[in-house]
């Protein structure tokens, strides 16, 4: 057995069945051929760095897998006469993989996938919490600025004792627009 | 005597990124770090102006080649045409 993978680009027009059916033709090859499908990645629309059969866009689709050369002269075959690849190319990753190779590496992408799940979610709740302290600077940054802009609209002392006194951005706000009217 | 001019005043010794920085690595798929090293018309950057050492050059040109192969990095132009 060695170890390859797989790059497809499929045509973006092509629906949801004609892209499964690809990849159920291309998994069924491998595994009819006693080898074992490491990692299956649907990598979605990308634009294309160039035109390939006229099209911009390509849908990739990316396969790691333990198989013999038999079976990816086959993959390749049928994916010549699909119609619906546009390009594929696949790159020998390790000339031998064993059984524990196998489940090692279908281990370390599982590992890999449940860490960047937990990364994004980690990052979802680090935005929310960054876009909290964001809004407060700005808030402030806003204050500052239109308390400055009222000391040369000449209305110092009563906006300072309001922003004194109402505290939050909003108000200060609305006072500031009324300042400015009243200035 | 006036002191002579400094000779080599631009040359600064440029150094191989994948050397320094062992968490950087070579692959096709990884187009970001890739972009670095192709100019703007999509051609390598020969490595007497980026610095890498022989070696990485060689891993980067064939990485860049198969991600050419793939539509990742543009043949020529920066996107199409
Ligand atoms: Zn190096």
């Amino acid at each position: 057995m060695r170890r390859y993978e797989t790059i497809v680009i499929l045509r973006p027009n092509s629906g949801e069945e004609e892209i499964n059916k690809v990849i159920e033709t291309t998994t069924k090859i491998i595994t009819d051929d006693k080898g074992s499908v490491i990692e299956l990645n649907k990598w979605g629309m990308k634009k294309l760095a160039y035109l390939i059969k006229k099209e911009t866009l390509g849908y990739y689709a990316y396969f790691d897998f333990a198989s013999t050369p038999a079976a990816v002269s086959e993959i390749e075959r049928k994916f010549r006469i699909d119609d619906v690849v546009l390009k594929y190319m696949t790159i020998k990753l390790a000339a031998a993989i064993t059984e524990e190779g196998v489940t090692e590496a279908i281990a370390a992408v599982s590992a890999r996938e449940a860490s960047a799940a937990a990364e994004i979610e980690a990052a979802e709740t680090d935005d929310k919490t960054e876009v909290k302290t964001d809004g407060k600077t700005e808030v402030k940054a806003e204050v500052k600025t239109e308390v400055k802009a009222e000391v040369k609209a000449e209305v110092k002392a009563e906006v300072k004792d309001e922003v004194k006194a109402e505290g939050t951005a909003v108000v200060s706000k609305e006072t500031t627009t009324e300042a400015k009217k009243e200035a | 005597m006036a002191p002579r001019p400094q000779k080599k005043l631009f040359s600064r010794r440029k150094s191989c990124r994948f050397c320094g920085d062992k968490e950087l690595t070579i692959n096709y798929k990884d187009v970001k770090t890739l972009r670095n090293f192709v100019s703007e018309r999509g051609k390598i950057i020969p490595r007497r102006i980026v610095g890498t050492c022989a070696t990485h050059q060689r891993q980067l040109c064939e990485a860049i080649k198969q991600a050419r192969q793939i539509a990742f990095l543009p043949y020529s132009g920066s996107s199409q045409g």
